[in-house]
């Protein structure tokens, strides 16, 4: 198993590089997902997303902003 | 006489010994002669292969390229992102005009990236007569369904071809538009006819997104 590993990913380096370039973009697109549902979900009540839906709440109940 | 020939035979010498150097071999002379030591012995057997430590070896070094790989990358697209167009000048680059709002047989003028924009809500009469003109003894030949996506809603800039003035809209000889600054007239499709002007009026990329919603840009 760890023969063919060595093989196919590691023996030429087009292959060990075209893999490294390859998966920089897949782990980019991962890891950018990630840190956005960390930020949002560590500043939830923060973001423009949820002061909007609140706003909009609140602007049919009472407008007290003057 | 002497020494010529002295020198002549050092030069053979020397080419000789050249010719000798590189055809001999070195490795003789540079191979070690310390006997290594076995260490067959003191080798792990149990593992059979080295392959299990030469794939761990090899996927740290790569998975640290790939970390590196993709911090370049973002680094090259932070600072090219910042050459893109930003949300103010997208948000200027497009105007949307009400065109339920414009009656038939008005011109309207609005500001579009700091130009004026010709909006004509022309009548049949007028789309016919723009039809019936002579291609051929135009100045700038352009056919009036060229210039329109709907005949109803001529939309040009209004700068003139010539040097840049604004015309006058419903003025000149021929209808359409008078720029009084040279004295060209253009006709009711926006067409140069009389005056300095080398070209028609421009016509800006512009769409009807929706049946009485014009965007132009």
């Amino acid at each position: 198993m760890y023969s063919a590993i060595f093989n196919t990913f590691f023996k030429r380096n087009a292959a060990f590089v075209g893999t490294v370039f390859a998966g920089t973009f897949v782990f980019q697109a991962y890891f950018d997902a990630a840190v956005t549902k960390w930020y949002e979900n560590r500043n939830k009540g923060k973001l423009w997303k949820d002061v909007k839906l609140q706003l909009q709440a609140g602007d049919d109940e009472d407008e007290d902003d003057e | 006489m002497l020494s010529r020939s002295f020198v002549r035979g050092l030069r053979a010498n020397m080419g000789l010994a050249s010719q000798a150097r590189t055809l001999s071999s070195t490795t003789a002379a540079l191979k070690s002669t310390y006997d290594s030591p076995d260490f067959s012995h003191y080798l792990n057997k149990s593992k059979g292969t080295n392959d299990k430590s030469r794939v761990y070896t090899y996927f740290m070094v790569g998975s640290y390229g790939l970390v590196s790989a993709a911090a370049a990358k973002s680094t090259v697209e932070a600072f090219l992102t910042t050459m893109s167009a930003s949300a103010d000048v997208l948000a200027m680059a497009k105007v949307e005009v009400k065109l339920n709002a414009i009656p038939e047989g008005k011109n309207v003028v609005v500001k579009w990236q700091g130009k004026p924009v010709f909006i004509r809500h022309r009548t049949q009469a007028e789309i016919a007569e723009a039809n019936e003109v002579d291609i051929s003894s135009l100045r700038d030949p352009q056919k009036d369904s060229d210039r329109v996506k709907n005949p109803e809603w001529l939309i040009m800039l209004g700068i003139c071809t010539h040097l840049g003035c604004v015309p006058i809209g419903e003025s000149g000889d021929f209808g359409g538009w008078f720029c009084p600054c040279h004295g060209s007239h253009y006709d009711i499709s926006g067409r140069i006819r009389k005056g300095p002007a080398p070209l028609n009026l421009e016509i800006p990329e512009y769409e009807f997104s929706d049946e009485s919603t014009l965007v132009v840009g």
